[in-house]
This record gives C-alpha cells, structure tokens and sequence, in this order.
C-alpha cells in the first residue's frame, strides 16, 4: 500500500495532492523533476505497482509526461507528471524498470519527439518511415535529420544456423495485420519481436478535431470485437467531466448490452483459439451462439459489429420486451451449449497436451507489463475492474470472478468460458431489476462544454483494463485524448512468453492472448 | 471391337496390353476418387459444422469438383522469381507418378487386379515411400521459409511413421507367408485379419493417417503456423496435382488396410468389388472425420507419439505374434 506521508518524506521537492477520486478517477497526483522519474518508477515497482500507462500532453509551454500507477489488490491509482521543454524535450526512460514502458516512449518519441536516454531502441513504431513531423504536438514541429536517422528501423542481422520468419502481416493466424518477427533455430523460437502500425488511425489526434458527440462511434472502431465497452468507456468519461446524471434504467441497459457484446467477443474468442490450434469446426459453432448475440444487438442498436449505441447521458433508443425476451432464450440457449463446448474441446487429449503448461505466466511478468483481464486472472489475481472501481450497474449485482491456477493458455481458456457462463448470470440478474423509467437523462446541455481539468475513465474490456484520459480547455473539443488499451501491453509480453517455445506453442500463446490488432494500432 | 483386341494382343503381347489398359484404368480411377473425394471432403466437413456445403452445381453438388478443377485449369501458373526453376517443376510430377504405381498391385476384385505381382506390397511401400521426397523437394525449391520448415517436418515425419507402418503390415505377412496382396486377400476367407490383430490395424492405421499428412498430423501443411507449408508457392494446377496426390494418397492407405486387414474384396452377396470399395470408402471417411474434430498436435509430441509409443508397442507385437506362429 502506498502511504502518503512515506511519498513525501522519498520525495520532499514532489508535490503531492489527494484528488477526489469520485470525480476525477484517480487517487493521487505527484508533480516530479525528471531526474526523480527513475527513482519514483522504482519506488512504486518495489510496492507491488503496475504501470498503468504512460503518455504525453502538449500544453505548449512545455510537455508533460504522464505515468499512472496502480495496484492490482485495491485499487489507488497515482498519477505521475513531470514537465519537459517543449524545444529540446528529454526524459530519462524507466524501461528498465517497468518492460512495458520500452513501448510506450517508443510511442511518445515518434509521437512528440521526447528523447528517452537510456532507451535502446527509438524506432518508428505506428508510424512509417519518412514522416517529417511529431503529429501530436500541438504546434507543427519538425524532425529533424538527426532525428530521421535515429528512427529508422535496424534490421536485425542473420547469424549462422539461425533464420528469421515474418509472421504476418499477412498470416492465417495473426488476427489482422500484426506482424511479429522471429528469429528461429530451427522449429525453434530466439527471439520474438511485435512489429505494429499496420492498422495505424490516429484516433488520439482524430479525437482533438472533433467535438465529444462527433467522436462518438469512433471507440467501436478501435475494438470492433468489444465496441460497446470501448463506447461506454468514452461516454462515462464525457458524463463524469460535464457532471451529467445517468438514469438508472439506462445503466442497466448498458450492462446488459456490454455483457452481451463480451459474450460475443469471447465467443469469436474460442473459434478462433481453436482454429490457431488446427481445429476448424469450431469456429462454425461459435459463430452459430454469436450469430444470436448479434441479432439482439441489432434490432436494439441497429449495427452488428461497430456500435454506437450509448448517448452522454442514456442511450440512443430505449429497449422493448422483444429485447428482453429475445435475451431470455438465448440465455438458456447458451447455457445449454457449454455442456457440448466442454464435451467436444475441454476433453480432447489433443487440445489438453497442446494448452496445458504453455506459455505459464507469473504475478512478476504481469507487473513488469501491467497486462490486464482474463490473461492476468489466469494467473490468480481476481482483477477486474467490473468489481474493484464498479460502473454502470455492476455497482448492485453479485458476481464472482473466475481466476485460473497455472497462468498456462488452458486456464485462459477455462476462463474465457467460465467468463461467459458469469456473463449470462448478470444479463439475467440485471434484466430482473431492470427498472422503469426514462432512457435518457432530461436535461443535457446543447453544446457540452466541460470545465477545465483532467480525468481518467476505466472499463473492463473483454480483453481487459481500458482507460480514457481526457484533458479539456473548457471547448467543445477535447484538448487531449488518451486511449490505453488493454491488448497493447498484454501483446508485448509476447517476446518473453515465445522465446524457447516451439512455433506452434507460439501460435497457441499469441491466440491465447485474444489480441485485436485495431485497437492495439488505434 | 474384339478385332482391334485381336490385333493389339498380337502386336505387343498379352502382358503388355494388360498393364497398359490398367494404367488407364487407375488414372481415370485416380482422377474421379481425387475428384469425388473433395466434395465428400467438403460434405462431411460441412456436415459436420452444420452447413450445407457445396450445393448449387449439379445434384446436390456434385458438378462442382469440374467446376473447381475448371477453375484451376484457367488459372494462371505463377512462377517466383527465386524458386529452384528445375525443382519447382519437378515436384508436383514426381509426387503425382508414385501413387499411380502403386494402384497396379491392389486387387480391386477377385481377378480384377492389374499385375498380381509377388513383391506387391513391397511396391506400394517404396513408391509411397517416394512422396515425401517430392514433398521435400517442393519444399527446398520453392525458396520460402515457410516451405522449407513444412518440407523438414514432413521428412522426419514420414521417417518416424514409416517404421510402425512397415511393421504392422509385417506381422500380416508372417500370418500368411506371402508378399502378394492376393494371396493375403485370399487368407482372410475365414477370419478378417484384424480380428486377430486389432493393434496392427491401430498402429497401422494411426501411422497411414500421418503419411498421408492429415490432420491431427497435418504439420507440413499447418494452416495456421506455416501458411500452407511445402506448397506455400504453389498455385492453379500445380497446387491441383498436390492435391489429386494428397487424396489418391488417402484412397491408397484406406485400400491397403482394406486388403490387408478388412478381407479385401470379400463378403457376401454383393459383388467383390463392391465390398472392397465400401470398405476402403468408410475407412477413408473416418480419415476425413479425423480432420473436421480433432486439432493439431505440436512437432515434438507427433514424433515423441511414434517412436516412444508406436514403434515399441509393434516391435512387442511382432515378436508375440511370431512366437506364437511358431509354437
């Protein structure tokens, strides 16, 4: 547990303030010198703290540096700052301390231009070669040649007895276009190294030329799988900041539809799991269960994959008793299908010998990552923001989190279904205390102009902790947009858990990781 | 007609006629089983994932293997600028040569039987034995990494399930004393053999399914870790001919089982081969099962399957059924 006494007596020049948490999502701000940042980060990991993200803000005086601490037992999360000159921007990095921080200022550097000294690699990561200035910043700078040279990609170089494979861009099993280079011995994985930007959007600056309703179906674009969570994320974020009332009916429906749209995903999940295996009936199946969840949603939302349904305040239509009966069946629908899911894959000596004990991931690597969802629960850890910080109407409903024992691919996939069967049980409880009443909050203002300040917003994702950081200038358009998604750092545990593995243990611990590269790329 | 017969007969011998009218026998036989076999591919794969599968061309599909194979024909063949030119073309021709072969010694019907050749199972081992060197030969000259892992799997694959293969079918020649398959046929009037050796049927079985790189044992062709394997670069025809092998190849392991452990051609009332084709069709079937429910096992624990469990349980079994054949 951090204590704030402790915090100030390490760091007497930081300053630190307690922040309502209620309104702005975060527990605890600290303003550092850049030369603290190692110690703080080292600090904070000999607590048991996980990096939640990492980012930077451009308020032209200077850059800010945002790190956001958390823990996985109770949730406190700390929000770190410091600030750079904006003309020769450096940082010390703390890759060393938190791995997954090595991407993240990758990202900040093409991004802003921020030098990290002591990091090794400052390539182009969502970017391609040649661009010619920091999109981000909020003032066009430009890179300079030193710069360009610095972010060219350097290409590995082949040694004897070894060869290096591209899985992907365009590979059966890579779900998208990631592309993964491995250097091999043989049937044998060295080393292992994501390799993004192919879906590369820019939703983060797409977000500072619209207003908040105009961003609206963007999130369903990031993670089609889970559209609805990442809508709701955004939309909590926004109501929070403009101090807008929900009604009560129209969180119930939002947590039976992003229930719904988890159920979905996991599904797909499961087909395609199998199918990364070699068994390709499966995915048939799923997509049967699936084709269900998709025609609720759809008479309800009037999209199948990219959602937009969720308004600032309630919700774009209000649900009918079609809908509810239409959830109903297939609720006993689905739970009548578990029984053959388990018979036809859970027991198949194949399918046990090739998950069981593959890619083990422990308590140790979670942290160094801050991966999050069901990879991090099948290590044990009950994590789940549904439960720690609860929004919508998970706040009144009971449900257990299912934690797996061995951290291997056949607890992820124990979970995954144990996750659906969980799924359905909240569905039927919210759909019992679904109350009356309007869909919509009354009174919204025409034009939503939050107050000035900042604000976390947290959603668990079928893939796990997702978070918006929104900072606003008192306009209609967000100032800053920040999106930290969960499959980013669960992916980049990807080089540590393949390197030794065979390629196709490699296969199953990439699908296992339930990886949807858009929202990755953003 | 009986004239022309006549004639032929006289020119080149009765002999050389017989082989020659068989071998056009077994490449339409081969061509319409590869055909036929990718709809019923498809069917039961449909089938079994509760589709309807192919329908639309013909009778309940059944038009539409020409139509694919239609398609395939019209498709331009795609050369890579850095595959082993010779090589590349080599393989598909020396896989599809092999599996022809060996349909000349398999006794389809009492009498109906190409060349009863007295090494006949001798024959069909060392051409089938042939199709993984095209396979590796696809592999290395295609110039892909892909390619080349799909071609090094598939040599220690077929090494491994060599040995348990040859030595469940050894034990059916102690049994009866002969190489010939109509000799084997021909033991098995008054008991299937496989009644006496239900763990040579297995391991032969289990062994013939990985020589024919199927699935669960499809490792130099796995979809999702090597694209397509050895025949990553391969396209229209020639992709074709790996396919016509693949599935003559299926045909070939299911008629040898047939003939050596399910009585071959015999059975009552109905015509021999009539027998011999519903037998060798249902085998081939639950091969074609296999694929549509099982997933994929990983390289190590496919050889570790053979040689710590395959090979040994048959040595024992051809030493325990040697012993006894001699008391």
């Amino acid at each position: 547990m951090v204590e704030i006494e402790e915090l100030k007596r390490l760091f007497p020049r930081a300053e630190i303030a307690e922040i309502p948490y209620e309104e702005r999502g975060y527990h605890l701000s600290i303003a550092v010198e850049k030369g603290d940042i190692p110690d703080v980060a080292d600090t904070f990991a000999k607590k048991g703290c996980y990096l939640f993200d990492l980012f930077c803000v451009d308020y032209l005086d200077f850059l800010e540096l945002v790190y956001f601490f958390n823990n996985h037992s109770a949730p406190y999360r700390i929000k770190v700052t410091t600030k750079l000159d904006p003309e020769q921007p450096t940082a010390p990095s703390i890759s060393r301390i938190f791995t997954i921080a090595h991407w993240y200022e990758r990202e900040i550097h093409e991004f802003f231009g921020v030098f990290f000294e002591g990091h090794p690699n400052l390539t182009y990561l969502f970017l391609h070669e040649g661009i010619d200035f920091y999109p981000l910043r909020k003032k066009q700078v430009k890179v300079s040649e030193e710069d360009k040279k610095r972010l060219m990609p350097k290409p590995p170089g082949e040694e004897e007895d070894t060869f290096f494979i591209n899985l992907g861009p365009q590979h059966p099993s890579t779900h998208g276009v990631l592309r993964v280079i491995l250097k091999m011995d043989g049937e044998y994985i060295l080393w292992a190294e994501p390799v993004l930007g192919y879906l590369h959007r820019m939703h983060e600056k797409m977000a500072e030329n619209r207003t908040y309703q105009q961003f609206l179906p963007n999130p369903g674009r990031m993670d089609y799988m889970g559209a609805l969570n990442f809508n709701l994320a955004h939309v909590k974020a926004v109501e929070k900041l403009c101090g807008i009332e929900v009604p009560e009916r129209a969180e119930y429906v939002r947590t039976i539809t992003c229930e719904l749209n988890r159920i979905g995903s996991h599904l797909l999940w499961l087909g395609a799991f199998l199918a990364d295996l070699g068994g390709l009936t499966p995915f048939l199946y799923v997509f049967d269960d699936r084709e269900q969840v998709l025609d609720i949603l759809e008479a309800v939302t009037g999209s199948r994959l990219t959602y937009s349904y969720f308004r600032f305040g309630g919700l774009y239509n209000d649900v009918d008793g079609e809908f509810i009966e239409k959830t109903k069946r297939f609720i006993e629908r689905l739970r009548g299908r578990f029984d053959m899911y388990n018979r036809l894959i859970t027991g198949n000596v194949i399918f046990i010998n090739r998950v069981k004990g593959v890619g083990i991931m422990d308590e140790a690597l979670i942290r160094r990552y801050g991966s999050s969802g069901p990879v991090i629960r099948s290590t044990g850890l009950p994590y789940d923001i549904r439960k720690k910080e609860p929004y919508a109407a998970y706040r009144d409903i009971d449900f257990e989190i299912p934690t797996g024992v061995n951290g291997d691919n056949m607890d992820r996939y124990m979970i995954r279904l144990k996750e659906m069967e969980i799924s359905l049980n909240i569905i039927e409880e919210a759909i019992n205390r679904l109350p009356d009443g309007p869909y919509r909050a009354e009174k919204l203002p025409k034009k939503l102009k939050p107050p000035k300040g900042d604000l976390l917003s947290t959603v668990e994702s079928p893939r796990g902790e997702l978070g918006v950081y929104i900072v606003s200038d008192e306009t209609e358009i967000p100032y800053r947009m920040r999106w930290r998604v969960p499959s980013y750092s669960n992916l980049m545990t990807f080089p540590e858990l393949a390197r030794g593995c065979l390629i196709a243990d490699a296969i199953a611990i990439l699908g296992s990781y339930d990886i949807v590269v858009p929202e990755i790329d953003r | 007609m009986t004239d022309v017969l006549k004639i032929a007969v006289e020119a080149i011998g009765q002999d050389t006629l017989r082989v020659i009218l068989g071998l056009i026998g077994v490449l339409i036989l081969v061509v319409i089983n590869a055909l036929m076999l990718t709809w019923a591919e498809r069917k039961v794969a449909g089938h079994m994932q509760r589709r309807i599968a192919a329908k639309e061309v013909g009778p309940f599909g059944l038009i539409q293997p020409i139509a694919d194979s239609l398609k395939l024909l019209g498709k331009e063949l795609i050369t890579p600028m850095k595959v082993d030119r010779v090589l590349y073309f080599l393989a598909p021709v020396i896989c599809f040569i092999p599996v022809l072969v060996s349909f000349v010694v398999i006794p389809f019907g009492e009498g109906l039987q190409v060349r009863d050749i007295n090494v006949g199972i001798l024959v069909i081992l060392a051409f089938s034995s042939l199709s993984v060197l095209s396979i590796f030969i696809a592999g290395w000259g295609s110039n892909n990494k892909y390619s080349l892992i799909g071609a090094a799997r598939s040599v220690a694959q077929n090494i491994a399930y060599e040995v348990p293969l040859l030595l469940s079918l050894l034990i059916v020649v102690i049994m009866v004393g002969s190489l010939s398959l109509k000799d084997i046929v021909e033991a098995q009037k008054g008991m299937w053999f496989i009644l006496y050796q239900p763990i040579a049927f297995l391991i032969y079985f289990i062994a013939g399914v990985a020589e024919t790189n199927r699935t669960p044992f499809d490792l130099p062709e796995a979809e999702s870790e090597l694209v397509a394997g050895f025949h990553t670069e391969y396209s229209g025809m020639r992709f074709a001919i790996f396919f016509l092998a693949e599935y003559t190849n299926i045909m070939i392991i299911s008629a040898v089982a047939t003939t050596f452990f399910l009585g071959g051609y015999l059975g009552p009332y109905l015509p021999g081969i009539v027998w011999f084709l519903i037998k060798t069709y249902f085998l081939v079937f639950v091969i074609l099962w296999f694929r549509w429910t099982f997933p994929r096992v990983r390289f190590d624990q496919l050889l570790n399957f053979s040689w710590k469990i395959l090979i040994p349980v048959s040595f024992i079994n051809l030493i325990v059924t040697g012993g006894i054949l001699k008391l």
